[in-house]
């Protein structure tokens, strides 16, 4: 018996008539749908039989008569499986049980609904607004369809966030919303005791523009992988591939063999450069700028590469649902080749070079120490996990694209610090060269000129459920879609890695000295952006108004409401 | 241990040399495939609207400022460049140019407009594209209307826009790649 049957079975004998029903709909996914008593009586069953929590995802309903939804999203890395635990609450009183006592990384997930859809969670421990803006009028609830996704209330008066008092004996160093050392903004009140760290608050989603609500009101299916794209500057293909794979698990479409191996080979360049870059910023970070220097130096080559393969930099723009839009063929696949062979011999002098060198060591060993448990409980991903010993890695334990077909390793370290995280993302970059190699031996024996991407056969039916995870360089990112009406999805879900890793920052930070502040939290490689799912939202009426500096001024000192 | 590895160092940096480029001093051509900015090509557009109703980021905008005129609007400014027009353009009358240093003060600098003169359809009223092989609906273009529904098969009027300037520009038009072969 597989553990997906397993678990429907015991929750079916646990939960008797609050269980509703289970559906799998391709292998290692299994939607399962409760009613709102039984959810942390599951949630907790789950988590003792081993489930990592991944992300609750919000969505309103109330058109089709079933209130507000609620899906929470496990996963079970060592079966490959993906659970999605659904329910609903009337829109009169949209009331759940909070998943944060026992869970403590579902914290932000409820928190953001309760911002963004007017959800309550009982005996939630710190109920506080996550992303709205602290201006933004009580009881106007962006997510609900009947707001429209460009309104502009008037800011509320008098109002303003209220962070935590600090704890007795200590002071506060605020680090944001706009600091050197933090490249997107985002808000740290710190709290020292002399030079050593004793907490910390954070602030963020200052960057929030309503992606999720314009792919619910604007776009269409194969819209959404361009603007997916844009939610990163560094991972971008990450988040168009995971939504593709989400809408094409949720209409049953299978992609072309040779359009899987492409997608790999994009994913894993931007591994490759987003570690080099990671490397560069670290060291800047510890002011070592010879790594800096050298390690965006030995980037470029792979940016130009991409440049090359996909026409931008970038933003590679090679994914539509049902495939990709740009061949490899042999001449393109002999530069690949040629490039990755010149990094991998630079980034060997490279690690060599400096991975000895005393300066690293003393500014990264014990430093943003979390154990191994800590880590557990914080559901922390990707290369963060993976220094403390966590041995997670989406590509291997839920292979997507064509990741089962090649080998490579998922290297671990255990020293639980910055240090680990450095040589744990050195490490992938040799593994991604290897993957990379491998794709491109499997696409010069694919049959040639064949379609790139398959179309769909009709319309994809509303009300189907598509969950898909993509190792992201920083970690898994989760895309959950829904399918709905008007050719665009019902819901979109993104949730980027740093949503998790974020929320472990305060632990990671204790008992540290304030000068480690910013490698601890350059260590998690956080991206604000995708946390707070970017995009600007405009009305395309084609008018644009250029705002004089007088007029910038108002804006920017005088309330909106007084202008 | 440390000397040593400084002088490792040393030697990547000094064997890595210089390698900011003369940018801008010296031109730097975009490769091959590169999305730039999309260019359109009147001549083969054919006012489909594919690419205004597919753009992500809503920036080709279509307005049809008469029954005959249609407007072909492209404000670069929120272009994205993912080059999702041009792989959609059934004429390929757009392509992604290799130019890529567009800043401009000026927002006119990179605006597109296209003005294309499009045939009405007498059952249904909407628009279509110009046939160069019908010559009756040639006489449209040209300023001529139906003067009575009954006789709109054959009967042709001139109209107060008929203009014989505009007649001497359009009645060489021919649209290209279609008469190629």
């Amino acid at each position: 018996m597989s553990r997906g049957e397993e678990l429907v079975r015991w929750l079916e004998k646990e939960l008797g008539g609050n269980f509703i029903s289970a559906e799998a709909t391709i292998p290692g996914r299994l939607f399962i749908d409760l009613k709102r008593e039984a959810l942390s009586a599951a949630a907790a069953g789950l988590m003792n039989r081993g489930a990592r929590y991944q992300v609750g995802v919000g969505y309103d309903a109330r058109k089709s008569g079933q209130g507000f939804g609620l899906v929470h999203t496990f996963a079970f890395d060592k079966d490959s499986l993906l659970v999605a635990l659904r329910t609903f609450a009337p829109g009169d009183d949209p009331e759940f049980d909070s998943l944060t006592p026992l869970i403590p990384g579902a914290g932000w997930s409820e928190r953001e609904y309760q911002d963004l859809l007017g959800l309550k969670f009982r005996d939630h421990p710190n109920p506080r607004r996550l992303v709205l803006s602290d201006d933004w009028p009580e009881g106007i609830y962006p997510l609900r369809r009947e707001v429209p996704h460009d309104l502009m209330p008037p800011a509320a008066e008098e109002v303003a966030f209220r962070l935590d008092e600090a704890p007795p004996g200590t002071s506060i160093v605020p680090f944001g919303p706009f600091h050197a050392s933090l490249h997107e903004p985002a808000h740290f009140s710190v709290y020292v005791d002399g030079e050593d760290i004793k907490g910390c608050e954070y602030r963020g989603f200052m960057t929030h523009r309503g992606i999720e609500k314009l792919a619910q009101t604007e776009l269409t299916y194969n819209d959404v992988p361009f603007v997916a794209e844009r939610i990163c500057g560094i991972c971008g293909s990450v988040h168009s591939v995971n939504y593709a794979q989400a809408v094409e698990a949720a209409a049953g479409l299978r992609i072309p063999r040779r359009a899987e191996f492409i997608r790999m080979v994009a994913l894993e360049l931007e591994r490759l450069h987003s570690h080099l870059l990671w490397l560069g910023v670290a060291g800047h970070l510890i002011g070592f700028d010879t790594v800096f220097m050298q390690a965006w130096r030995i980037r470029e080559k792979i940016m130009w590469l991409a440049e090359r393969l996909t026409g931008n930099r970038k933003t590679y723009g090679m994914v539509i649902i049902g495939g990709v839009r740009r061949d490899i063929n042999q001449d393109r696949s002999e530069d690949i080749r040629a490039v990755l062979k010149e990094v991998e011999r630079e980034m060997l002098a490279l690690e060599k070079a400096i991975l000895k060198d005393r300066t690293i060591h003393r500014r990264t060993r014990g430093v943003g120490y979390l154990s191994r448990e800590e880590a557990v409980k914080w559901n922390l991903i990707g290369p963060v996990a993976r220094a403390r010993g966590v041995d997670i890695d989406a590509r291997r334990d839920h292979p997507y694209a064509a990741y089962d077909e090649v080998q490579f390793e998922v290297p671990l370290a255990d020293s639980g610090d910055v240090w680990g995280t450095l040589v744990v993302r050195v490490k992938e970059v040799y593994e991604a060269i290897k993957i990379i190699n491998q794709c491109l031996d499997k696409l010069e024996k694919l049959p040639k000129n064949q379609p790139l991407a398959v179309d769909l056969e009709g319309p994809i039916p509303s009300g189907r459920q598509g969950l898909s995870l993509v190792e992201a360089p920083r970690g898994e990112a989760v895309h959950y879609v829904l399918t709905g009406e008007d050719n665009r999805p019902e819901r979109w879900r993104v949730r980027a890695p740093t949503y998790p890793n974020l929320q472990a920052v305060p632990s990671m930070l204790l008992n540290n000295k304030l000068a480690d502040f910013p490698i601890i939290v350059g260590s998690i490689d956080p991206c604000i952006s995708c946390t707070d799912r970017v995009l600007v939202v405009e009305r395309s009426s084609g008018k644009a108004k250029l705002l004089s500096r007088q007029e910038l001024e108002n804006l920017s000192r005088g309330k909106r409401s007084k202008k | 241990m440390w000397l040593w590895n400084k002088i490792k160092q040393l030697a990547i940096s000094f064997r890595a040399g210089v390698v900011t480029l003369r940018y801008p001093f010296e031109p730097r051509p975009a490769p091959e495939g590169f999305r730039g900015q999309p260019v359109w090509d009147h001549t083969k557009c054919i006012g489909c609207a594919g690419c205004a109703s597919h753009c992500p980021a809503r920036t080709i905008f279509l307005r049809d400022i008469c029954q005959e005129v249609r407007i072909l609007l492209y404000d670069s400014s929120r272009c994205t460049y993912c080059g999702r027009c041009a792989d959609l353009c059934p004429e390929k009358a757009i392509t992604m140019s290799d130019k890529f240093e567009l800043a401009t003060d000026n927002r006119q600098d990179i605006t597109q407009s296209l003005e294309l003169f499009m045939m009405t359809c007498q059952r249904c009223g909407r628009c279509y594209d110009l046939e160069i092989k019908n010559y009756i609906d040639r006489l449209s273009s040209l300023g001529y209307r139906y003067d009575s529904l009954e006789a709109r098969k054959v009967i042709r009027r001139s109209t107060a826009d008929f203009s014989p300037e505009e007649l001497e520009k359009t009645v060489t038009y021919e649209r290209p790649g279609r008469l190629e072969k």
